[in-house]
């Protein structure tokens, strides 16, 4: 399967004609919960024509506050109510001291961090009785970092028991930005725990910084470790085209969507697993 | 085991440089780049509230937009996880604060709540609308009133003249209903007296047809004004759908 972020930008078009035919969407929940009128009625025709999944935004598990069960549970009923496949959340922050902050932050990785995220994520589980897939974020500036982020990421993982949403594009990006091998860092990565893949573009906006815009069409070297990565995980995971700005004519996406189906059936094409 | 001070500390000083752009050290941070966050932040915030308060936007001068966003982005909490709720707490922080704009602006505060709730019945959720006939009889049959609705008192015309026009004179009691129409979902504003008040609140609480709104438009006019005042409303109502038609 490989599906795409669902954008108001491009719906009419999208549920109206035949230019882009993914074989599921992605939307974040706190864009569709809790309204009506013309985005319901919009959302509702998504949701009976592909099977959603559901990536998250402000649940915040790295936050230092205390887990939002108000919000938890509205979330809840949302999954309830439109039985999406998969739900995914960032292992950011989003919250702290009670203020939102609307965009993902990095986490320290430190032992206690981990622990803390770990604990959090465990309890969401458990709240919403299913796991979660957490997504590795793209970042700018490590904090107060004791840990290699690979270390850390494994760590979360293993102590929280949850699935991982393997963002290729930001395993690119933050080796870029921190000058390390993604190939080492995705080899290393505990893989049997990939529920679910994200694929993007993103914008160089330095010599030596790249920002994870979603803007701008997945760049060959990003196409490449994807290849990369499928044939280390071979597994038919789901993989998503995310494309949140500066959207393109739709066949444009669906080339892209083309392309990457076309690398991952070949990296599975010797194995048991069937590409759907 | 709990996360150390420290740790908090770090994120704590992360966010607040986030929300106020003012720095103070954090181990490890990367000094040139941690600038992007505050930049992404704050254009999230920014474009989020001039799509809900666009008139506001275009009243303020830039430095007094800018400065307003800065100043409740570093001194609110913004409490809402939906990004598209959190305008509203910009309207209630000053109301709270009793913000200078809103003394420099008389009529700022009807605008913003104008604004935002155009937006709030827009993406409210669905109401249950009752059943209705189209076609009916004016003088014998109950009508059907839109449930999705929503009445202002304003103390400036904000609904009917542009924002820069308002004067001081203008200032005088107004009111607004917003209603939501159930098949396209678009917002229509309908300047409205008392009579119209009562009116909508009989029809939202109990099966009216005309002579019983009659009695309400009697109580400001002849009957013969009533009549025509009454008939000209329900048809113009019933035209905007702010009411849907006819009982079964």
């Amino acid at each position: 399967m490989v599906g795409i972020g669902f954008r108001k930008d491009f719906s009419d078009e999208f549920l109206l004609g035949n230019a882009l035919k993914p074989d599921f969407i992605e939307v974040a929940p706190e864009n569709w919960m809790g309204i009506g009128g013309y985005w319901k009625k919009v959302f509702k025709e998504a949701t009976e024509k592909y099977p959603l999944f559901l990536h998250g935004l402000s649940l915040s598990v790295g936050s230092p506050d205390k887990l939002d069960y108000n919000f938890l549970s509205n979330i809840k009923k949302f999954i309830q109510e439109y039985k999406p496949l998969v739900y995914s959340e960032h292992l950011s922050f989003s919250k702290c001291d009670n203020a939102h902050l609307y965009d993902l932050l990095p986490i320290p990785f430190t032992g206690d961090a981990v622990k803390h995220v770990a604990n959090r994520i465990k309890q969401v589980q458990e709240f919403l009785e299913q796991k979660i897939a957490i997504e590795i974020v793209s970042y700018y500036t490590p904090v107060a970092a004791e840990m290699s982020e690979l270390e850390f990421v494994n760590a979360v993982l293993a102590e929280a028991d949850c699935d991982l949403l393997l963002d290729v594009n930001n395993v690119y990006v933050n080796a870029f930005n921190h000058d390390y091998n993604p190939k080492e860092f995705i080899k290393n990565l505990d893989l049997d725990r990939v529920k679910y893949i994200h694929m993007a573009g993103h914008t160089k906006v330095a010599d030596d910084l790249i920002i994870d815009t979603h803007g701008e069409a997945i760049i060959d070297p990003v196409y490449e470790l994807f290849d990369f990565s499928m044939q280390l995980i071979q597994k038919d995971v789901p993989v998503l085209l995310e494309r949140d700005f500066n959207i393109p004519e739709l066949p444009e996406l669906q080339q892209e969507i083309n392309r990457l189906k076309a690398i991952k059936t070949k990296a599975l094409k010797n194995t048991a697993y069937a590409t759907a | 085991m709990q996360l150390l001070d420290s740790t908090y500390q770090h994120q704590s000083k992360f966010a607040q440089f986030c929300r106020s752009g003012e720095y103070v050290a954090i181990p490890g941070v990367k000094e040139k780049n941690i600038g992007r966050y505050r930049k992404l932040i704050y254009n999230i915030v920014d474009d989020s509230l001039r799509s809900t308060y666009p008139l506001t936007y275009d009243l303020l001068e830039d430095q007094e937009w800018e400065s307003l966003v800065d100043e409740f982005f570093s001194s609110h909490r913004c409490q809402s996880p939906m990004l598209w709720q959190m305008p509203k707490e910009l309207m209630d922080y000053m109301q709270e604060t009793d913000h200078k704009l809103l003394h420099t602006y008389e009529f700022l505060s009807d605008l913003l709540l104008l604004e935002w709730y155009e937006v709030e019945i827009y993406m409210m959720e669905d109401k249950a609308i009752p059943t209705f006939k189209i076609e009916g009889n004016m003088l014998r049959d109950s009508f059907v009133i839109n449930p999705e609705l929503s009445i202002l008192s304003l103390t400036y015309p904000v609904h009917l003249k542009n924002a820069s026009k308002i004067i001081s004179e203008d200032k005088g009691q107004y009111f607004v209903c917003l209603h939501r129409e159930s098949e396209t979902g678009k917002v229509q504003f309908t300047d409205i007296k008392y009579p119209h008040i009562e009116l909508l609140e009989k029809l939202s609480n109990e099966e009216s047809g005309f002579d019983d709104l009659l009695e309400i438009f009697q109580k400001y006019a002849t009957k013969e004004e009533a009549t025509i005042a009454l008939s000209q409303f329900l048809n113009s109502a019933l035209k905007s759908k702010l009411i849907l038609g006819f009982s079964n």
